[in-house]
């Protein structure tokens, strides 16, 4: 196994914590010059872990310098995509991780307060995050002027109430406010006016974890693992029948076929690899082969035709009916958006009746084209991603796997053995 | 800043929205949610252009224009998206255009015939099936099904009216508007969602099913509610006023109040009086002036006690001001104390009356008692007779703490026992007629419909009363009240009256 930055320690309290190595980073930050913060993030070349990719360091430095108004650090942790599960093992890991991460991030954009925004259906999470900010505060490490210096932090948990679209940033930030969580219109941009109105940075619960390593050693040291632009180590939630299913901690630019069977012990059950779903379910589907040719990094799934977004990794056996598992996808976002832009409300909602006519019979031969034209419909013409994280699985798995909508299509028995 | 819309260009000022610049030029892009007056939502996506080099099309209502921009409004990819997006606003619209009172003024059937003109690729039986017919405020109705969550009734509750009644319920397609709990859409401005509603969810309750709107005419007026004096355009047809609504004029807001709107149910309420109800009985209009002229005959000038009022309009003030004169009485009152000024921030007035600064300038001319004074005379003894509005003579008489027997004008449904005469009066939407509002600013109301036969405008009936008691005041035609109007008033004397399009404000 190779470097181990995020679940390296097993973390389960504030002594522990101080005794891996804690902490030594933030009190390096609050004598640290707030841009030289963003220099080292931004030469470590840390992409954002949420899905997007962006970097970290670049959107820190999109916070206005002369702005006279409140800054916030926002973390997101509203984990619910599905197939992705990380961030729920990083903070059951290692909390204290995330805490300095975004007490760091604080003080490189001057910002005083910062709000976990935490799934709801994390509650145990929510409440150990609770707990280690009330120690942290105690101990000294968050609260006013930490380690002697000028520099004071306060740390917020925000509850979820349980809508996938809030982990969207702007959704995120409505919902914080007590708005009903839908996406804003952008421009502005968070980083101009995000939350409360005021510049605001938004990231993923992995990104922030790794910015004390990168502190402590470097943003060179961090840029040298990896591969090219892709650098670091990034968390894999792996699910589906592999024989180790679960979250790990792999160096970016990772051959899938290797992360498959060294990792996750391989496909479970003497099972033939279909297809796997890389970034989370919003991610296009690469084709058996297309994934063993495959590196899990930024550039090599979007040279594949796919995208590494959370690392969420969906694995599909021969054994499993591709209509079946686009209806699964297919019922989630239905569900999940939130009816702000006419073609995501509309167009979610249609698919999933389409594909319900594979599924129970009824579907025609002109149905798999109609759920391709669809989807070309929704691509790109919503306010927020969603329709696009509909519309690409759409899109992927009729493109891939045609014979299988054509034979539910015909009538004929589900290969599978389904009805 | 410059840019090339369609090809063509164009120079804006930075912050200019594409949608704001191409309307300009006379390129209309298609809207539902976007609304000049309320903020942006961006959420319809029927708006959709494409830029130049962009990837992706963007909302021409939500994306400021930038210099050397190249925006096409008409090319394959954005009629493509306004298809589609027409496509997916439809696939659960019920599609019941002929019992839906927006058919005819309706944004899903208008961009349909533009743009869409697809055939359906969605089962009927497929439809999310929402609420109908919901009771949701005095004079709104709410159709669940026929909307296409454009929110605009949303910000408009929030940002107009700031009473925040509704919200957005539910999530993707089973999202629904819903009255937030505890509350009803019972603002003063409730009827403007029926307008600005793009479709066929919020409709009138008093409108539904009432007429279809391409058989109605469209007048040009103003609304008498109140000093604000609203531009509106009067629906009409076969001399029956329907609805009342907005017109678009320079500083004036885009909106009417309620209370405005339903000036027009006067019109025709069971008690107006089309005949003249008198002591002998109902007379047909000309002979009940008749009558109130032989009683004002028979008594002395001072007996005669002549009322303008702030309610009606500069040519009725003028005309009983120079009654007055010929009569040669000094019982008269030409004024009115008022306070105006928008009183919620809106357009609501303090003053209820639409001219009170009209009657000023009659007063300022032809003098006479105020009020206070005018009500000492009336509680004197010395008058005998009354002439004058009906509200205000009966509130007059009800001050001064006596009855004198009276010749009053009715517009409305008001009812006036013991007088001795009421005399029906063609309102402001059944003659032309000016007003002066609160801030100075002329005001036009034109006859939308007919009055009753025989009923006559005030300042032609007290015309005919003077004739009819040999002291005539020569103001047979309209022409001849607005000339009086100039020659007599200095405030006037430049002002546009007989031009129907000139605006006119006072200094």
């Amino acid at each position: 196994m190779a470097e181990q930055i995020l679940l390296k320690h097993k973390v389960v309290s504030l002594d522990g914590y101080k005794a891996s190595g804690g902490w030594t980073a933030l009190e390096k930050a609050t004598r640290m010059e707030p841009a030289a913060i963003i220099d080292e993030v931004k030469k470590s070349g840390l992409r954002g872990r949420g899905g997007a990719g962006f970097p970290a360091g670049l959107k820190w430095s999109f916070i206005p310098k002369d702005s006279a108004k409140e800054r916030y650090v926002v973390c997101n942790a509203d984990e619910g995509e599905p197939g992705t599960f990380k961030d729920r093992e990083l903070i059951r890991m290692n909390p204290y991780l995330l805490i300095e991460g975004m007490a760091i991030a604080g003080r490189a954009i001057g910002a005083k307060t910062g709000y976990i925004y935490v799934r709801g259906e994390f509650a145990r999470e929510a409440a150990l995050l609770e707990k280690c900010i009330g120690e942290a505060k105690v101990a000294g490490f968050l609260g006013e002027k930490l380690f002697g210096s000028g520099f004071s932090f306060d740390l917020h948990v925000h509850k979820g109430a349980g809508a996938y679209i809030c982990g969207e940033e702007t959704a995120l930030l409505e919902s914080i406010e007590g708005r009903r969580g839908q996406p804003r219109l952008k421009p502005p941009f968070p980083a101009v006016e995000g939350l409360f109105a005021c510049p605001t940075v938004i990231n993923n619960v992995e990104t922030l974890a790794a910015v004390p390593a990168i502190i402590e050693k470097g943003g060179a040291w961090y840029a040298g693992i990896g591969a090219g632009k892709s650098t670091g180590t990034k968390l894999f939630s792996i699910s589906g029948p592999v024989k180790k299913p679960g979250v790990y901690e792999a160096e970016l630019g990772i051959p899938f076929k290797t992360f498959l069977e060294e990792y996750a012990g391989g496909m479970a059950d003497g099972k033939k690899l279909k297809a796997v779903i890389p970034g989370g379910s919003s991610t296009p589907v690469l084709t058996a082969e297309e994934a063993m040719n495959a590196r899990l990094d930024y550039e090599s799934l979007a040279a594949a035709g796919s995208m590494l977004g959370s690392g969420g990794i969906i694995v599909i056996a021969e054994d499993t009916c591709m209509v079946d598992a686009l209806l699964v996808l297919a019922r989630f976002y239905h569900h999940e958006s939130c009816g702000q832009c006419t073609p995501c409300r509309e167009g979610t909602g249609w698919t999933e009746k389409v594909l319900r006519r594979f599924e129970e019979g009824g579907a025609g031969p002109g149905d798999a084209d109609l759920l391709l034209s669809i989807s070309n419909n929704m691509v790109g013409r919503t306010i927020c991603p969603l329709a696009d994280a509909l519309a690409m699985p759409v899109i992927s798995f009729i493109t891939k796997f045609r014979e299988e909508f054509d034979a539910h299509a015909a009538g004929n028995t589900c290969r599978m053995g389904r009805k | 800043m410059k840019l090339k819309i369609d090809g063509k260009e164009t120079q804006v000022q930075p912050g200019t929205s594409i949608l704001g610049a191409a309307q300009a030029m006379g390129v209309l892009i298609p809207r539902y949610c976007y609304h000049p007056s309320l903020s942006v939502a961006g959420n319809c996506r029927i708006c959709l252009v494409e830029i130049e080099g962009a990837p992706k099309l963007v909302t021409a209502c939500s994306t400021p224009c930038a210099e050397g921009m190249s925006v096409l409004t008409t090319s394959e990819k954005v009629r493509a998206a306004r298809r589609d997006v027409l496509e997916f606003l439809l696939i659960n619209h019920p599609l019941d255009c002929p019992i839906c009172d927006q058919a005819g003024e309706c944004g899903l059937q208008d961009y349909y015939m533009e743009h869409g003109l697809h055939k359906s690729r969605f089962p009927q039986a497929d439809k999310v099936r929402r609420h109908k017919r919901r009771d949701v405020g005095k004079y709104l109705v709410l159709d669940n099904e026929r909307c296409i969550l454009c929110t605009r009734c949303v910000r408009f509750c929030e940002e107009v009216t700031k009473t925040g009644e509704l919200c957005v319920r539910e999530r993707g397609d089973r999202s629904y508007i819903d009255l937030k709990p505890g509350s009803r859409l019972d603002n003063d401005y409730s009827l403007n969602i029926a307008d600005i509603c793009p479709v066929g969810a919020f409709t009138s309750a008093d409108f539904r099913f009432k007429k279809r709107v391409w058989f109605l005419e469209r007048t040009a007026s103003v609304c008498a509610g109140c000093a604000t004096g609203c531009p509106i355009e009067v629906h009409h047809r076969d001399n029956i006023v329907y609805r009342l609504m907005p017109r678009p004029e320079e500083g004036f807001p885009a909106w009417l109040c309620d209370e405005g709107r339903m000036t027009c149910k006067s019109l025709r309420a069971p008690g107006r009086p089309a005949a003249a109800f008198c002591e002998e009985g109902n007379l047909k209009p000309a002979a009940g002036l008749r009558f109130a002229a032989s009683r004002l005959g028979k008594l002395k000038p001072e007996q005669v006690a002549i009322f303008g009022s702030p309610f009606m309009s500069l040519e009725d003030n003028l005309a009983l001001a120079e009654l007055a004169a010929a009569i040669g009485t000094k019982n008269f009152c030409l004024h009115f104390s008022t306070e105006p000024g928008i009183k919620d921030g809106i357009l609501k007035n303090t003053d209820h009356s639409p001219n009170s600064r009209g009657l000023a300038l009659i007063h300022a001319v032809y003098g006479g008692y105020t009020r206070e004074q005018f009500s000492e005379r009336l509680a004197s003894g010395e008058v005998r007779f009354v002439l004058g509005r009906n509200e205000e003579v009966k509130a007059a008489l009800a001050a001064a703490k006596t009855d004198i027997p009276s010749s009053v004008f009715s517009f409305s449904d008001e009812p006036a026992p013991g007088r001795a005469c009421v005399l029906p009066a063609a309102s402001h939407f059944e003659s032309d007629c000016l007003f002066i509002n609160y801030a100075g600013r002329l005001r036009r109301a034109r006859a939308a419909v007919k009055a009753p036969e025989g009923v006559l405008p005030v300042w032609q009936a007290a015309d005919r009363i003077a004739s009819m008691l040999g002291a005539p005041i020569r103001l047979e035609t309209r022409a001849a009240v607005l000339e009086r109007l100039k020659a007599k008033i200095p405030e006037l004397a430049a002002a546009p009256l007989s031009d129907d399009k000139a605006e006119f404000e006072l200094k």
